[in-house]
C-alpha cells in the first residue's frame, strides 16, 4: 500500500498566505507523532483565495483543506491521518470544486498537482514524451505544421500565430539561432507565468526544446525577472534535472539535436517584455526597443535569427504535440484556439488563476468561476490586458474571451490580467493608475511615449484633484491618438488604452469630475468629504481611535462629530465603523 | 531604382534607401530631429511621420521605413501636420532654456541687446549702433529716456545688479552722433515711387518712416506742432533729453529720405482721403495721446490747476512759465515726476507729489523717483485729492484724504481705499494733474472705418491695420499713454505690415512676437546657475551736482566714459542660446506654428549645466533625447562617453556613470555637438 501523502501549496500565493509555517508545523507534527507519511510541496492550483491549500492523499482518496493555518495542522494530522476522519468544515466547498471543474486546464495541467521540484512527477504525467516523439519521429517542418494547425497564438499579448513565427525562424538562414522564453511578466495584477514557472517548470523547458528543434536553435535563454526568486530557483533545479537526464545537452534522444539552456535574470524593467528590448537586455545593453523590421526571426540576439515565445505559449507546446493539434483546436473559437489562463484580481470573490477555453464569456469567467465581486458593491468594469489593455463595462460582460472580440471592445487580451472593479472604483482614477505605470516604465526613446504619457498623466491628476478644465478631455484624446500612432513599440502604442476605453465607456465620470467636481465612486479624495449619520452612530469611539488627525471627537455613547477641516479623508474611520455610520459624500 | 509616388508625383528612387532618403533626393523636405545621415535610423523623435497607402499603421517614420516599389507616400496631411506639431509641442514642453537673451525678449522692439553689448566690449562701436538700429532708430533718445524693461529682465539681477544696458546704448549712440563714428551708409532700393504718409512726428511715426524709407518707400510725416518729436519733445523735459540730441537723431532719420512737414494738422489741413488723393498709397496714424484727464474734483478748473501734458508742452514750445510758491503734482507716473522736477527748476519753493498708492506701486521708473527725491521733491504716498480749495477761482490749496491698500484690482495692483475722517489740507499755489492721458481723436472725427476702443484708443488688428484698407496705426494712439520703446516697436511693426500691404502680400507671422522659449521670469529661473558668478558692481552714471541741476535745464546724466563702458559691457552674462540660429527644434517650432503654452502647467526638468569640458558645453535642459550624441560617440567614435539613463519622463542622457563629461573617455572631438539638433551640446564659446 502506498504511503499517505500531505501536499502543501507552496507557490508564491501559498507562501504569502503562510504556507511555510503550515509546512513546518506539519513537519513537526509528523515527527512528534512518528507518522509514516510523505510531506510534499506543490505549486499553485489557482485557488489563491483559498491558500494555504493542503491536500491529504490517503488510500480512501484525496481531500483538499483550504485556508489552513499552522494551528489547524495538528487537528488535520490527528483526525484525518490518525483517525481517518475528514474534517468536513475545513475542506474546499463544492462551489470551489465546481469552479475548478468549469475550467479547461492545459497550461495549468500539472500546477498544484505535482511537485515542481521533481522531474519524476513531471515524467509520470507524460513529461518529456513530447520532445522524445519530436526528436525521434518528427522533422522540424512537421513540428511547425502541427503547431500551426493547432491554431495556437502567442499568449504574451499580441496573439501572433506561433507556428507561423517558428516557420519564419526556421527558414531564416544562419549558422547560429536562439530560442528565447519571455518570462518577463510585468503587468500589474498578472501572475500566470510566475505560477506556471513555480508550479510546472519542466513544461516550459520541454516547450523550449521542441521549439528549438523546430527552428534549428541550439541555444536557449529564459529571460525571467529577478523579482521571481522562487520561479528562478525552481527553474534552476528543473534545468539541472533535465540536464542530468539528458533532455538538455548534446544529442538529445540520440536524434543529433543538441540544446543548451541558460537563465537570464532581468532587472525588472517592464519594457523588457518587448522582444527587441529583451534582446538588447540579454546583450547587456539598455532595454530599449528598436525598429522592426528586421524582425528577430531574421536578426535577433547578437544579430542571429531568434525566436521568442512567452511562458504560457510554451507550456502549451508539449500538450499539443502529445495530444495532437486537432484536440487542441477543438477548444476555443474559430480564430482563437485552445485555452487562456487569466489572473483574476481586484474586487473579486475568488481571486486566483483560471484557465478556460477561448470563447467563454467574461460573465462566466468573472461570475460563474470567480464568484462575482468580493463585497456588497456592484460590478462596474473589468480591466483586461493590464496597463496596455482597457476597461470593459458591465454592458459588455457577454463578450467572449477571444483575441478579436476583446480587441473590439478597445481592450486587449494581453497576457491575461483581469482586474475586477466595483462601483467604489473611480474610472478616471483607474486610468490614472495604469497610465502612471506605463509612463514610469516607458524606455524614454519615443517623444510621444516619454513626454506625451506624462502630460496625459498630469491632466488625469488634475482631473481627479478636481482641477480639470474645459478642453482636458479633448486634449487627452488628442494625445492618446497620437501616442498610439507614433510610438515604436507596444508599450507606447497601447499606453493610452486605459484612458481611451474609460473615456469610451465612462465619459460621464470624466465630465462630472471636471464640470461638477464630483466623483460618482466617491473615491477621489479631493472631491469627497466624510459625514457621520446621526441615527446610526452609537458613540463607540472606534473611529476616534483610528483617526490620525483627531478630526473626530465625541464622548463615549454620545454622537460623534467630524471636523471636515481636520479630516484628511484617509477613509480609515469608514473602514473601521461597524455600523456604516460614516459615509463619503460629495465635497462640492 | 524603384518607382514611388510622393505627394501624387511619381519618382524613380534608389531602392536601398528609406522614405526620407527618397524624399530628400527629390527636394521634398521631411522634418527630423533624431536622424543623422552618418548613423543608422533610430526612430525616436517621430517628427518625420508620413502616411503610406496600405500600411497597417496610419503614420510611419520616414527615416526608418525602407522604400518599396509602388509605395504611395503622403508627406503632408492634416493628420501628419497635427502629429508633427504635437511632437514639437511635447518636446518644447520639457525644454528649459532661453532662445533669446531675456533682455532682448523683454524689449518691445526686440533689440539685440546681447549682440551690441558684445560689440561694445570688443570696441566695435559702429557695428554696435548698426545692430541697435536694426530695431530702434532712436538709440540716443532711448539711451536717455527708456524705461528699460531689458534691465528688469536682466539675469544679472540674480547675481548683483542688472547690466547698465541703457547707459551702454547711449554711450555708442552719442559716439555716433558726435561724428566720431561714420554714420551708416544708406542706399535704399526703389519701391517704384510708392509713397506713405505718416500723421504725427512722434517716435512711432519716426520709427515707421525710418524702416519704410529703408525699404525704399517715399515717406512724408505731417506734424501739427511746430517741431517734430511728439512727446519726446513736448512731454520729456530738456534735462532728461536735450533738444539737440533729439534734433540730431530726427535729422539722421530725415537723412534717410524722410520728409517732415510741421504745423500741418489732420482734420484741419488734410484728411486721410486727401492724402490718398494726393497719391499716398498708405497712411500711418501716429497721433499719440496728448489729451489728459482732469482731476474730477471740485474746483479742478480753477486758475493754477494745470495738466502735466499742457505744462510740459508749453515748456517744449519755449513759452515763458513762472511758478512760485508751492506746487502739488498729482499722479505717480513718469509725467508726474517730469512735471515735478520741471517745477522745481522753474523756481517753485516747494514741490510735492501726491500719489494714492504707495511707492512700490508707482508706475514711474525707480531711477526717476529716486532722482526726484534727491532733488528735493516731497512725496505724499497713500494720499488722494478730495477737492481743490480755491478763492476767487484761484488755487489756495488742496484737501486730501489718506488711503490704505485693499484687495488687488483688475490691474493686479492693490486698490487704494479712503480712510474715513483722515482728511487734511495742503496749501499750494499750483496743482498739476498727471493722472492719465488719452489720444486726442477729434482730428479723426470725419474719418470712416477708424474705430475707437477703450480710452479713445484706435483699434487695430494684429498687423496694426485699421479698419480702412491701407491705413495703419501704432504708438500711444493705439496703446494709450505708453513708452517710447513701445511706440518705436509699434512703428516698426507697422512698417513691415505696410510693406506687405503695398506688395499685395497677406500679413505674415513675421509681425507676431518672435518665437522664444524662456526659462521664465527672475522668480522662476534656477538660482543655482548664478551662484558661482563673481559679483561686480554696476557702473555709476556720472551726474550733474544737485545744485547745478536746479539752476536750469542742463542734462543731468553725463554719459559713460569708454573705460566704464568696456567694464560694464564685460558684466553681460551672455544669456540666450548659442544655438538659436541652428536649432532645429526652434526652426521647426516656428514652421509648424507650435503653441508654447499648451502644456504650460506640466513638469519641466531642471538639470545642472556641465561645463567641465573646455571644448563642449553640455546643457541637458535643452536635450530632446534623440540619442544622436550617444550613437555617434559609440558607433562612430567607439568611445561611448554618453548614454541613456533612467526611464519614462525621467529618461535623460548623461556621461558615463553620471560623471562630468571631462572625466569620461570623451576626447573632445565635437562630433556630438556638431550633430546635436538643439543647443544641448554646443562648442564652448571662447
Amino acid at each position: 500500500m502506498q504511503k499517505a501523502r500531505i501536499i502543501v501549496g507552496l507557490g508564491s500565493c501559498g507562501i504569502a498566505s503562510g504556507g511555510r509555517k503550515v509546512y513546518e508545523q506539519l513537519q513537526q507534527g509528523i515527527a512528534s507523532r512518528g507518522l509514516d507519511l510523505t510531506l510534499e510541496e506543490t505549486g499553485c492550483i489557482g485557488m489563491c483565495y483559498n491558500e494555504v491549500l493542503v491536500d491529504v492523499v490517503i488510500a480512501a482518496g484525496t481531500t483538499t483543506y483550504k485556508q489552513v493555518t499552522p494551528e489547524m495542522a495538528d487537528r488535520i494530522l490527528d483526525e484525518h491521518i490518525v483517525e481517518g476522519r475528514i474534517i468536513q468544515e475545513w475542506t474546499v466547498t463544492e462551489e470551489d470544486e465546481k469552479c475548478l471543474n468549469r475550467q479547461q486546464r492545459i497550461v495549468l495541467r500539472n500546477c498544484g498537482k505535482i511537485s515542481p521540484e521533481s522531474i519524476d512527477e513531471y515524467i509520470e504525467q507524460g513529461g518529456y514524451r513530447a520532445i522524445e516523439r519530436v526528436a525521434k519521429e518528427m522533422s522540424p517542418e512537421m513540428v511547425i505544421d502541427e503547431i500551426t494547425r493547432s491554431g495556437l497564438r502567442g499568449r504574451g499579448g499580441a496573439g501572433f500565430p506561433t507556428g507561423v513565427k517558428w516557420g519564419f525562424a526556421n527558414k531564416s538562414a544562419g549558422d547560429k539561432k536562439y530560442f528565447i522564453c519571455n518570462a518577463d511578466e510585468g503587468d500589474p495584477g498578472a501572475f500566470m507565468d510566475r505560477s506556471v514557472l513555480e508550479g510546472d517548470p519542466h513544461s516550459v523547458i520541454e516547450g523550449m526544446l521542441i521549439g528549438g528543434y523546430a527552428i534549428g536553435a541550439n541555444h536557449g535563454y529564459i529571460y525571467v525577472r529577478a523579482e521571481y526568486p522562487l520561479a528562478i530557483k525552481r527553474l534552476k533545479i528543473a534545468i539541472e534535472q533535465a540536464k542530468a537526464r539528458g533532455f538538455i545537452g548534446q544529442n538529445i534522444f540520440e536524434s543529433g539535436f543538441s540544446f543548451e539552456l541558460e537563465i537570464k535574470e532581468g532587472a525588472g524593467a517592464f519594457v523588457c517584455g518587448e522582444e527587441t528590448a529583451l534582446i538588447a537586455s540579454i546583450e547587456g545593453s539598455r532595454g530599449m526597443p528598436r525598429l522592426r523590421p528586421p524582425f528577430p526571426a531574421i536578426s535577433g540576439l547578437y544579430g542571429k535569427p531568434t525566436n521568442i515565445n512567452n511562458v504560457e505559449t510554451l507550456a502549451n507546446i508539449p500538450w499539443i504535440i502529445f495530444n495532437g493539434a486537432g484536440k487542441y483546436a477543438s477548444f476555443g473559437t474559430e480564430k482563437s484556439k485552445g485555452t487562456k489562463v487569466f489572473a483574476l484580481a481586484g474586487k473579486i470573490q475568488r481571486g486566483g488563476l483560471v484557465e478556460v477555453p477561448m470563447g467563454m464569456s467574461l460573465r462566466e469567467v468573472i461570475f460563474d468561476i470567480g464568484g462575482g465581486t468580493s463585497g456588497k458593491h456592484e460590478f462596474k468594469a473589468v480591466q483586461l490586458g493590464g496597463p496596455s489593455g482597457g476597461c470593459i463595462p458591465s454592458s459588455l460582460l457577454d463578450t467572449p474571451v477571444d483575441y478579436d472580440s476583446i480587441s473590439q471592445t478597445g481592450a486587449i487580451m494581453g497576457s491575461g490580467g483581469m482586474v475586477v472593479m466595483d462601483n467604489t472604483t473611480c474610472m478616471v482614477d483607474i486610468a490614472r493608475f495604469f497610465l502612471n505605470f506605463t509612463q514610469n516604465e516607458s524606455c524614454g526613446k519615443c517623444t510621444f511615449c516619454r513626454i506625451g504619457t506624462r502630460r496625459m498623466l498630469e491632466i488625469l491628476e488634475r482631473i481627479v484633484a478636481g482641477k480639470g478644465v474645459d478642453g482636458d478631455i479633448e486634449l487627452l484624446e488628442e494625445l492618446a491618438e497620437n501616442i498610439r500612432r507614433t510610438s515604436l513599440c507596444g508599450l507606447g502604442q497601447t499606453a493610452p488604452n486605459p484612458v481611451l476605453t474609460t473615456l469610451k465607456y465612462f465619459r460621464d465620470e470624466y465630465e462630472a469630475h471636471i464640470k461638477q467636481r464630483r466623483c460618482s465612486a466617491k473615491a477621489c479624495k479631493e472631491l469627497i468629504s466624510f459625514a457621520i449619520i446621526d441615527e446610526r452612530c452609537k458613540g463607540c469611539g472606534l473611529c476616534i481611535k483610528v483617526c490620525p488627525t483627531g478630526a473626530i471627537t465625541g464622548e463615549k455613547k454620545k454622537l460623534h462629530v467630524l471636523d471636515a477641516d481636520k479630516c484628511v479623508r484617509c477613509g480609515q474611520c469608514v473602514a473601521k465603523c461597524r455600523l456604516e455610520a460614516i459615509i463619503r459624500v460629495d465635497r462640492w | 531604382m524603384v518607382k514611388v509616388t510622393i505627394d501624387t508625383q511619381e519618382y524613380m528612387v534608389d531602392e536601398s534607401g528609406t522614405i526620407l532618403d527618397a524624399a530628400r533626393s527629390n527636394g521634398i523636405d521631411i522634418p527630423t530631429l533624431c536622424h543623422d545621415e552618418q548613423l543608422e535610423p533610430f526612430g525616436s523623435c517621430w517628427l518625420c511621420v508620413v502616411e503610406v497607402e496600405g500600411e497597417r499603421r496610419p503614420l510611419v517614420p520616414a527615416c526608418a521605413t525602407k522604400i518599396r516599389e509602388g509605395m504611395v507616400i503622403t508627406t503632408k496631411s492634416e493628420l501628419i501636420l497635427n502629429a508633427r506639431r504635437l511632437c514639437l509641442e511635447l518636446l518644447l514642453s520639457d525644454h528649459y532654456g532661453d532662445c533669446l537673451p531675456p533682455c532682448q525678449a523683454a524689449c518691445p522692439a526686440g533689440v539685440r541687446v546681447k549682440d551690441y553689448i558684445d560689440l561694445i566690449r570688443d570696441g566695435k562701436y559702429q557695428e554696435a549702433v548698426e545692430v541697435i538700429k536694426e530695431n530702434n532708430p532712436l538709440p540716443a533718445v532711448c539711451g536717455r529716456v527708456c524705461v528699460r524693461p531689458c534691465e528688469l529682465a536682466c539675469r544679472r539681477n540674480l547675481v548683483d545688479e542688472p547690466v547698465a544696458i541703457d547707459f551702454l546704448k547711449r554711450f555708442v549712440a552719442d559716439l555716433e552722433m558726435g561724428d566720431s563714428l561714420q554714420s551708416t551708409v544708406y542706399s535704399p532700393q526703389s519701391m517704384d515711387g510708392k509713397r506713405v504718409a505718416l500723421v504725427g512726428a512722434g517716435p512711432a511715426s519716426l520709427s515707421c518712416a525710418y524702416y519704410l524709407a529703408g525699404m525704399g518707400y517715399g515717406c512724408t510725416i505731417f506734424e501739427a506742432l511746430p517741431e517734430a518729436g511728439g512727446m519726446l519733445r513736448y512731454g520729456i523735459p530738456e534735462y532728461r533729453l536735450p533738444k539737440d540730441v533729439l534734433d540730431k537723431e530726427i535729422a539722421s532719420i530725415c537723412g534717410h529720405g524722410v520728409e517732415i512737414r510741421c504745423n500741418t494738422a489732420l482734420g484741419r489741413d488734410f484728411s486721410i482721403d486727401s492724402l490718398m488723393n494726393d497719391g499716398f498709397e498708405a497712411v500711418f496714424v501716429g497721433i499719440g495721446a496728448h489729451g489728459s484727464y482732469r482731476l474730477g474734483v471740485d474746483n479742478d478748473g480753477s486758475d493754477g490747476v494745470l495738466s502735466a501734458v499742457d505744462f510740459l508742452r508749453d515748456m517744449g514750445l519755449n513759452k515763458e512759465i513762472k511758478l512760485k510758491g508751492r506746487v502739488a503734482v498729482i499722479g505717480g507716473g513718469n509725467s508726474a515726476i517730469d512735471a515735478a522736477r520741471t517745477s522745481l527748476r522753474l523756481g517753485a519753493d516747494e514741490v510735492m507729489l501726491v500719489y494714492r498708492r504707495s511707492r512700490a506701486e508707482m508706475p514711474a521708473n525707480e531711477i526717476e523717483i529716486n532722482e526726484a527725491e534727491h532733488e528735493g521733491i516731497k512725496y505724499h504716498f497713500l494720499t488722494a485729492p478730495v477737492r481743490v480749495i480755491a478763492e476767487n477761482n484761484r488755487v489756495q490749496g488742496i484737501e486730501c484724504i489718506k488711503m490704505e491698500l485693499g484687495e488687488p484690482d483688475a490691474s493686479g495692483r492693490r486698490a487704494p481705499v479712503p480712510v474715513q475722517g483722515s482728511e487734511f489740507t495742503i496749501d499750494v499755489e499750483t496743482v498739476i494733474a498727471a493722472i492719465g492721458q488719452f489720444p486726442e481723436t477729434a482730428c479723426l472725427a470725419g474719418e470712416q472705418d477708424v474705430q475707437l476702443g477703450r480710452g479713445k484708443t484706435i483699434v487695430v488688428a494684429n498687423n496694426m491695420a485699421v479698419g480702412r484698407a491701407g491705413v495703419f496705426a501704432a504708438g500711444d494712439a493705439v496703446s494709450g499713454a505708453s513708452t517710447a520703446i513701445e511706440a518705436i516697436a509699434g512703428g516698426k511693426r507697422a512698417a513691415l505690415a505696410i510693406d506687405q500691404y503695398l506688395r499685395g502680400e497677406v500679413s505674415s507671422e513675421k509681425l507676431l512676437k518672435e518665437f522664444n522659449v524662456s526659462k521664465g521670469s527672475l522668480d522662476e529661473v534656477d538660482r543655482g546657475e548664478f551662484e558661482g558668478i563673481e559679483k561686480q558692481a554696476r557702473v555709476k552714471m556720472p551726474e550733474l551736482e544737485i545744485t547745478e541741476r536746479l539752476k536750469g535745464f542742463d542734462e543731468v546724466e553725463l554719459g559713460l566714459s569708454q573705460t566704464d563702458a568696456s567694464l560694464e559691457a564685460d558684466r553681460c552674462l551672455k544669456c540666450g542660446c548659442n544655438a538659436v540660429d541652428k536649432c532645429y527644434l526652434r526652426s521647426y517650432g516656428i514652421e509648424y506654428g507650435v503653441s508654447l503654452d499648451k502644456f504650460k502647467d506640466g513638469k519641466v526638468h531642471h538639470y545642472l549645466i556641465d561645463n567641465s569640458n573646455p571644448a563642449i558645453l553640455r546643457d541637458p535642459n535643452k536635450c530632446i533625447r534623440c540619442g544622436r550624441c550617444v550613437r555617434i560617440c559609440l558607433e562612430i567614435k567607439g568611445i561611448g562617453a554618453l548614454g541613456f539613463v533612467n526611464r519614462g519622463f525621467e529618461t535623460t542622457i548623461e556621461p558615463t556613470f553620471g560623471k562630468p563629461l571631462a572625466e569620461t573617455g570623451c576626447d573632445s572631438c565635437g562630433k556630438c555637438a556638431a550633430s546635436c539638433p538643439t543647443g544641448a551640446l554646443e562648442f564652448s564659446q571662447v
